[in-house]
């Protein structure tokens, strides 16, 4: 179909997908060493990363020889599988930072959260192949978000929202991949944004008290706490679309009046859960907020752990001071530097040339991915590979982002570079599959 | 093949997406890590770093005759270092016997040492046990540093004032910074927070070339502020010193002179009149800058400090030594012959109210010279309508009232002019009365003691105004030079040679035989002129203004005296006046008085030779008054 793919051999394996692995793996593998070095439990932590490799390898392998079909076969089984997995935690985990989402085994501990997103891309794909000749219902979406509720809602049992947060994008999508109705995704995107806008604009507000002078905006502001007030903004709003859509009829556009109820229904909807969120959001949560909105807010503070991160990367200049020798980082300016701050390590020892490298890697397993899904067999393989390529994008831009000031704080690793035998293993085994997806492909030229 | 056919333009939109993120993830890249990189550099080497400031030496200061008005003291702190990372913490025991040996050689308290110790070792931080110690505690406690690893001794200097409130109002002080300077100095390397600035006078506003470069002892701390190593020990490299044209005993004698008077408040301000340079420069009350040397939160906030400086900031009506002023505006505007005379006889008849005399009893018939001389009243109530207000007026601008003299130093006011130019300006009229009042400077007339110095000197120099300076050279640690001052020449005031012969001439006979009388000095010819500043809260403030000459030397020396509520110049600021001159003009003087009996100078040697080096001393302080011109009687 694709022409441009015809260059390809008739090869068992992407060796450009496995190249990048493996480079990702070494950078990464040399960096949480420096990292850790002079923490207290280093030589613990280096031992499981030593120890994830080999494992992570095995199911890699094992995953590539597997035909990705069986998947598909199985899917009640994973989905059941999946489920247990999370709910046993909740009885048999242990509780760390807050959050019951780890087994503790004898050697290593597993965190069930990280194989979660790529059990749901798997039953996903399944579900959307067979659906595909119903792609364009409504009934479509909301049976995909059925599907992953009870994962999310084991997740928030936990609690790990950086879980749902970058599952949910990849859901979005595969979705779209899949050739969902734009009008759909439009809806729950308009609907993500407005339930997202709304404590964004309310916490800008509350870190500028003197916009408050402005009655329009103290108002506006008010909304965030009385439901009186947010009633007469919700009658405003229908009121306001009701004569749009009076003002479309008279000079005679043809616009359905569907589009106009939903837009509606989108805007109520997404306030409301707004103030839902707005008032469920936990301090630190709405702290990462402030910081994000900004910085200078609290340099002592949550905004502290961001600024030493971006102080990290800026000084590593062009060619980074040299493994183990970042300060910011040994000196234990950058927290979480071998997990989720990870790349301010990476960009203070390797520097610009690092950092380059990194997401130039990364930018070309996506691709390679991407490719794998375009060669696929059938449409459960082209799925799969598209969920992969979108939980690589998700995890590429929030962790990216975060450090560079484009997106809040989330507790997201970086796959294949921060520290973690569960995420290594889950990520080891998606690219497995993508491995097998492309083996096993068939559109040969 | 599926039945459905998949949209994969949509999977290459996500490429697309993919692709356009990674752009700009790496265009922010070139930004934070190539453009902005040195600003993070920087502030990650501050965050690792840690400096155990050792505050330099600041410059420092010596009048003109290298009299050390303030210097600094050694002080040393006895710091504890604990072990580097990975050495063991100090045993119980160890710290038993550390903290016992200290607080008995120091005669502090055991409890609080052991406290500081045991926090500083189990923290792993650098923490001070004790500051400000002196020269023999600190020989006791590097005795000990040899016993235990870790304690050590620190030198620092202190600011200190060897003759405590000596010039303390040109000088200023030094203290801790409030919000307001952090502000200003925070973004300045060489400066922490618990740095000493000056804070008033020369010590403000010569900060940069007192201060030195901070010494310190640079340490590697991690993010909790733990001692991770020590990476190097920076030697200070101490200010530069500042060289005052002022001379030591003549400023004494000015403070002395002033403490003695009647209030205790007052100014003195000496000028050299060939150059401007300031010799003497007293305002009382005055104040005590060494009690900053060793801050203390609670004192630093009770104090108030008698921060107004009398000399510059202190506006006064000028009283009779404006008649100076008159005297020349009388003079040049050829209206009055000097041998013209006046009958006083006490008062003065202006039509609408009587003028009185300060003597009731008159003064007879007086001419110019008796008028200026015995200070008559009368004199200029009849000749400044002859000669006209106006004529005054710009007399007194001429002599530059009304504009601050142009020293470098901050807040100086600049008086007030008092005639019709300024009445015009108000919409207002002016009376025949208003001219009799100011021809003997009363009125709205106000000046300032330094205006009235330079108001003398001009007479005395031949009507140079110089910019008032007192700082002669500016020497670096090393012994170069990086500033050496040039005499300024402001603006001169014109007068004929004959007018500046009679003013001087009567100026000469108020100290012989006239209010001055107490000013007088053997071997010195004295010009002056006293003055009462009529007050209405109280006394009156007594002025006197003179200068001496010795020989046909042109004049070295320019004073203005004000005393508040000092009442009678001649009784209360003539005599300081007298000491200030007397102990500048104290060598020459010698050497006049050597030079008039040439039978003792032909038998000593000795004293051939100090004249010898008297007169090449002179030769060289007339080629720095090359700008001006004397005339000689």
């Amino acid at each position: 179909m694709n022409d441009s793919l015809t260059g390809l051999k008739k090869s068992r394996i992407d060796l450009v997908m496995l190249f990048c692995m493996l480079a990702l793996l070494f950078l990464g593998t040399l960096v949480v060493i420096s990292s850790v070095s002079g923490m207290p439990h280093h030589e613990r932590i280096v031992r499981v990363q030593l120890m994830a490799i080999p494992m992570g390898l095995a199911a890699f392998f094992a995953a590539w020889k597997f035909n990705y079909q069986i998947f598909q076969d199985q899917w009640k089984f994973i989905y059941g599988f999946l489920l247990v997995f999370l709910g046993g935690v909740l009885i048999f985990g242990v509780t760390e930072k807050g959050a019951c989402s780890w087994y503790r085994l004898p050697f290593f501990s597993v965190q069930p959260s990280e194989f979660a997103r790529l059990g749901v891309i798997l039953v996903m794909a399944n579900f959307l192949d067979k659906r595909i000749g119903r792609i364009k219902e409504l009934k479509t979406v909301i049976g995909a978000f059925a599907i992953c509720l009870p994962v999310f809602f084991l997740l928030m049992l936990q609690p790990d929202f950086s879980a749902i947060v970058a599952t949910f994008p990849v859901v979005l999508i595969m979705l779209f991949i899949a050739g969902a109705s734009i009008f759909h995704l439009a809806v729950i995107l308009g609907y993500g944004f407005i339930s997202g806008i709304f404590p964004i604009l309310w916490t800008l507000i509350s870190l500028h008290p003197e916009l408050t002078d402005n009655p329009v905006i103290n108002y506006f502001y008010g909304l965030s706490e009385s439901w009186g007030s947010a009633a007469v903004f919700i009658a405003a709003v229908a009121l306001l679309i009701y004569m749009l859509y009076l003002m479309a009829r008279k000079f005679y556009v043809g616009i359905p009046k569907l589009y106009f109820a939903v837009a509606a229904l989108v805007i109520i909807c997404g306030f409301f859960s707004g103030m839902l969120v707005q008032s469920k959001m936990k301090d630190y949560q709405q702290k990462r907020l402030e910081v994000f909105l900004s910085p200078e807010s609290d340099p002592r503070g949550a905004g502290y752990n961001l600024l030493q991160a971006r102080i990290a990367i800026g000084s590593g200049g062009l060619l980074g001071k040299g493994l183990h020798a970042g300060t910011q980082s040994r000196l234990g300016f950058v927290p979480e530097r071998h997990t989720d701050f990870i790349l301010a390590v990476a960009g203070e020892e390797f520097g610009f040339f690092g950092m380059t490298l990194i997401a130039g890697l990364y930018a070309l397993l996506m691709r390679r991915i991407m490719s794998a899904a375009k060669v696929a067999r059938d449409r459960f393989g082209y799925l799969v590979c598209g969920g992969i390529f979108a939980m690589f994008l998700v995890y590429f831009s929030v962790n990216f982002g975060m450090m560079l000031g484009f997106a809040p704080v989330a507790g997201i690793p970086l796959p294949l570079i921060s520290y973690g035998g569960s995420n290594l293993m889950a990520t080891m085994l998606a690219l497995g599959i993508a491995q097998s997806v492309y083996s096993r492909r068939n559109r040969f030229v | 093949m599926a039945e459905v056919r998949l949209p994969e333009n949509r999977l290459d939109f996500v490429w697309l997406l993919a692709a356009f993120i990674t752009a700009v993830f790496l265009f922010r890249l070139v930004f934070i890590q190539l453009v902005n990189t040195e600003k993070y550099k920087s502030m990650a080497d501050r965050n690792r770093t840690q400096v155990l400031t050792q505050s330099a030496p600041r410059g420092r200061i010596f009048s003109a005759d290298n009299a050390a008005i303030a210097t600094n003291r050694p002080s040393f702190s006895l710091i504890y270092f604990p072990g580097e990372k990975g050495s063991s913490a100090l045993s119980d025991a160890m710290l038993d016997k550390m903290s016992l040996a200290i607080s008995r050689r120091l005669n502090i308290s055991q409890a609080g040492v052991r406290e500081i110790i045991r926090k500083a070792s189990k923290r792993d931080k650098p923490a001070r046990i004790a500051e400000n110690l002196s020269d023999r505690e600190m020989l006791l406690m590097s005795e000990l540093e040899a016993v235990y690893p870790g304690l050590e001794t620190v030198e620092e200097a202190r600011r200190h004032y060897p003759f405590g409130a000596y010039l303390s109002h040109l000088i200023g002080y030094t203290g801790k910074m409030d919000a307001r300077d952090w502000e200003k100095f925070s973004k300045e390397r060489a400066y922490s927070m618990d740095s000493l600035i000056g804070k008033n006078g020369l010590e403000k506003m010569y900060e940069k070339v007192l201060k030195g470069k901070d010494g310190g002892i640079y340490l590697e701390v991690d993010y909790r502020g733990r001692l991770i190593q020590r990476l190097e020990s920076r030697k200070w490299i101490s200010g530069s010193d500042i060289y005052l044209t002022i001379n030591s005993k003549a400023q004494a004698a000015a403070e002395a002179g002033l403490r003695k008077s009647l209030s205790k408040k007052g100014a003195v301000v000496a000028i050299d009149p060939r150059n401007g340079s300031l010799l003497a420069f007293a305002s009382m009350p005055d104040y005590d800058p060494n009690q900053f040397a060793q801050p203390s939160a609670e004192r630093d906030k009770k104090l108030v400090l008698p921060e107004f400086n009398v000399a510059l900031q202190g506006t006064y009506p000028p009283g009779s030594i404006f008649k100076i002023i008159t005297s020349v505006a009388l003079l040049e505007s050829g209206k009055i012959r000097p041998e013209d005379t006046v009958t006083c006889n006490g008062s003065y008849d202006a039509g609408s109210r009587v003028f009185k005399c300060w003597n009731h009893k008159g003064h007879g018939k007086a001419d110019f010279k008796t008028g200026l001389a015995k200070s008559c009243d009368v004199y200029y109530y009849v000749n400044s309508q002859k000669c006209g207000a106006l004529a005054i007026e710009n007399f007194a601008r001429a002599f530059r009232l009304g504009k601050p003299s142009g020293i470098d130093l901050p807040y100086e006011r600049a008086g007030n002019v008092f005639g019709p130019g300024p009445r015009a300006d108000k919409k207002s009229y002016w009376f025949i009365g208003d001219t009799l009042n100011l021809s003997i400077g009363q009125g709205e007339t106000l000046m300032t003691p330094m205006q009235a110095a330079q108001m003398i000197a001009a007479i005395a120099n031949g009507g140079i105004f110089y910019r008032p300076y007192y700082i002669n050279r500016i020497v670096k640690p090393g012994g170069a030079e990086n500033f050496h001052a040039k005499p300024e020449i402001l603006s001169t005031v014109s007068m004929k040679p004959e007018t500046l012969r009679l003013v001087r001439d009567a100026l000469n006979s108020v100290i012989e035989e006239g209010t001055g009388y107490m000013a007088r000095i053997k071997g010195v010819k004295m010009y002056g002129k006293t003055g009462s500043a009529q007050n209405p809260h109280g006394e009156d403030h007594a002025w006197f203004v003179a200068y001496g000459t010795v020989g046909d030397e042109p004049a070295k020396i320019a004073v203005a005296v004000l005393v508040e509520h000092g009442a009678h110049g001649s009784t209360e600021a003539a005599p300081i006046a007298k000491s200030v001159i007397e102990a500048v003009l104290e060598e020459d003087i010698k050497a006049a008085a050597e030079k008039s009996m040439p039978s003792l100078s032909e038998t000593a040697s000795a004293p051939e030779k100090k004249e010898s080096f008297g007169l090449k001393k002179s030769s060289k302080t007339s080629e720095m008054a090359a700008g001006g011109q004397y005339i000689n009687e």
